[in-house]
């Protein structure tokens, strides 16, 4: 009977500490999560003039890093900075008309294809619109 | 349970785990008419941890910039999920670590646990009372609202009353003529990092003085018996046929922190605003003074004192002096006996001392 009551106590304390765990938990794991860069996600305005033909314009978006390029024949891509291998940011090449991930000698084309070193996968695209002289990302 | 009982055995082989919990524990014995009033150390001792938490918490988004730290305590409070939480369990949770800090005080001196020998645990804990004044007084400008900038400069400018050294002083305190960026600077290194760190020595050398001398008995509650003589070699005051500290003395410890923190949440969570004049919500301005600035409910004693001779300097010597007699009531008082009601003269100093300081601050807090 006695073996009864302590365990009944037992599980009935396991409980009770378990719940303000929780209480203290909760709060403070929301205190600590990073606020979700989708949330903050708005649309990042470019001047079309302010990319010269072969050149590069890097700038935040979404919380990260993204380089809108114009190609030489006057294309434009949006892709995302962060290198696929290790995530350090990607340096564009103005003479070779590249990307160069300074860290481990990753290589990209002007379209993010991996054209040399370890990096996994392309730099992801990112959409991008143009209209009355602006480039509008995201 | 074999398992946990293997992992133990493992340890114990290296460590000798089991016997510290037989020495330091289950064997550690307290006096048998022990009570409530001595679990204000474990009190403190969890209030302080608590502080040290939040304290860190805040630090992930406090800014400590004149220009940006105002606003980013109101981010904390309005953006930041749950940062209402956490900043103001870190200021409720200051004034009820002092409320309990006083309460260990008072208890102390009313079972004269001060007492030959215990002479230096008293000093520590006097230092550590007058550190966690220096902590609160810091950590109270660094919102950088109207109340703080203008607490710390009435707070600071008491220092100018010093003969000769007094204005160079202030100015040291705070890094310039007036309250401004570069005090903000200093008051963020002595509140984050200078004094919690003294704290922690001290708290250390008290608990080692405590070890070493061993638990006072409580002078109620007991068949009376002579005062024995001071011992004139070291001795440990042990407690045979005692109460074992665990798990008889640890539980009345938790009981006795639930009650602390039931009470500190009800006011966290029902008045959390008790400690917050209006002028906490506003951004400092160096060019505009409140019109009636008050410091926290602690400091309203000294404030009336201060405010009741028109000679700083007698107000603060005053004061001086009232501090050093406690600090050194031990030397002072030397009678042997404990028994507050076989003591009329300390209880009638004890009781007119609390009656002026709760006096004197009422009297503040409504002048």
């Amino acid at each position: 009977m006695d073996h009864k009551r302590r365990t009944f106590l037992g599980i009935g304390l396991a409980g009770l500490g378990a719940l303000a765990a929780a209480a203290v938990g909760w709060p403070l794991f929301r205190y600590l999560a990073p606020r979700s860069s989708r949330e903050a996600a708005g649309k990042v305005v470019v001047p079309e003039g302010d990319i010269p033909e072969g050149g590069a314009r890097f700038f935040e978006y979404a919380g990260s890093s993204a380089v809108l390029v114009r190609k030489r024949d006057g294309g434009l891509v949006a892709l995302s900075a962060v290198c696929t291998h290790l995530g350090c940011i990607v340096q564009w090449q103005k003479e070779s008309q590249d990307f160069l991930c300074p860290c481990h000698a990753g290589r990209f084309s002007t379209d993010g294809v991996v054209i040399a070193g370890p990096p996994p996968k392309p730099l992801a695209k990112i959409p991008f619109s143009v209209s009355g002289g602006n480039i509008t990302v995201g | 349970m074999t398992l946990l009982k293997k992992i133990v055995d493992w340890i114990d082989l290296r460590i000798g785990v089991r016997e510290i919990v037989r020495k330091e524990l289950t064997g550690y014995l307290l006096p048998r008419n022990i009570n409530a009033w001595y679990s204000m150390g474990s009190i403190l001792l969890v209030a302080f941890a608590l502080q040290v938490l939040s304290g860190i918490l805040l630090l992930i988004y406090y800014v400590p910039d004149a220009d940006k730290a105002f606003k980013s305590v109101s981010q904390i409070m309005n953006e930041v999920p749950f940062g209402w939480l956490i900043r103001m369990f870190h200021a409720v949770g200051s004034n009820m670590m002092v409320l309990a800090l006083l309460l260990h005080m008072l208890s102390v001196l009313l079972m004269g646990s001060y007492k030959r020998p215990r002479e230096l645990n008293w000093l520590t804990g006097f230092i550590l009372f007058s550190l966690v004044q220096g902590i609160s007084l810091t950590g109270y400008l660094l919102p950088w609202s109207q109340l703080s900038f203008w607490a710390t400069t009435v707070a600071t400018n008491s220092a100018s009353a010093i003969p000769l050294i007094g204005p160079y002083l202030v100015e040291f305190l705070r890094g310039g003529v007036l309250v401004g960026p570069p005090t903000l600077g200093r008051f963020f290194a002595l509140h984050v990092a200078v004094i919690p760190l003294l704290i922690a020595a001290l708290i250390g050398a008290h608990l080692f003085l405590l070890k070493r001398t061993g638990v006072s008995t409580p002078p109620f509650g007991q068949p009376e018996t002579p005062i024995p003589p001071p011992a004139d070699s070291y001795r440990y005051e042990d407690h045979p046929g005692g109460i074992p500290f665990f798990p008889n003395y640890a539980l009345e410890d938790l009981r006795s922190i639930a009650l602390y923190l039931a009470c500190f949440l009800a006011v966290l969570f029902f008045d959390p605003y008790l400690f917050f004049p209006k002028d906490a919500f506003i951004p400092a301005n160096p060019f505009v003074t409140p019109a009636h600035i008050k410091p926290e409910w602690y400091f309203l004693a000294n404030y009336q004192t201060l405010k009741l001779f028109p000679n700083e300097l007698i107000g603060l010597s005053l004061q001086g002096a009232a501090m050093t007699f406690l600090a050194l009531l031990p030397f002072i008082d030397r009678g042997r006996q404990r028994h507050p009601l076989k003591r009329p003269l300390f209880l009638a100093c004890f009781i007119a001392g609390l009656l002026l300081w709760i006096g004197l601050g009422i009297w503040g807090h409504y002048s």
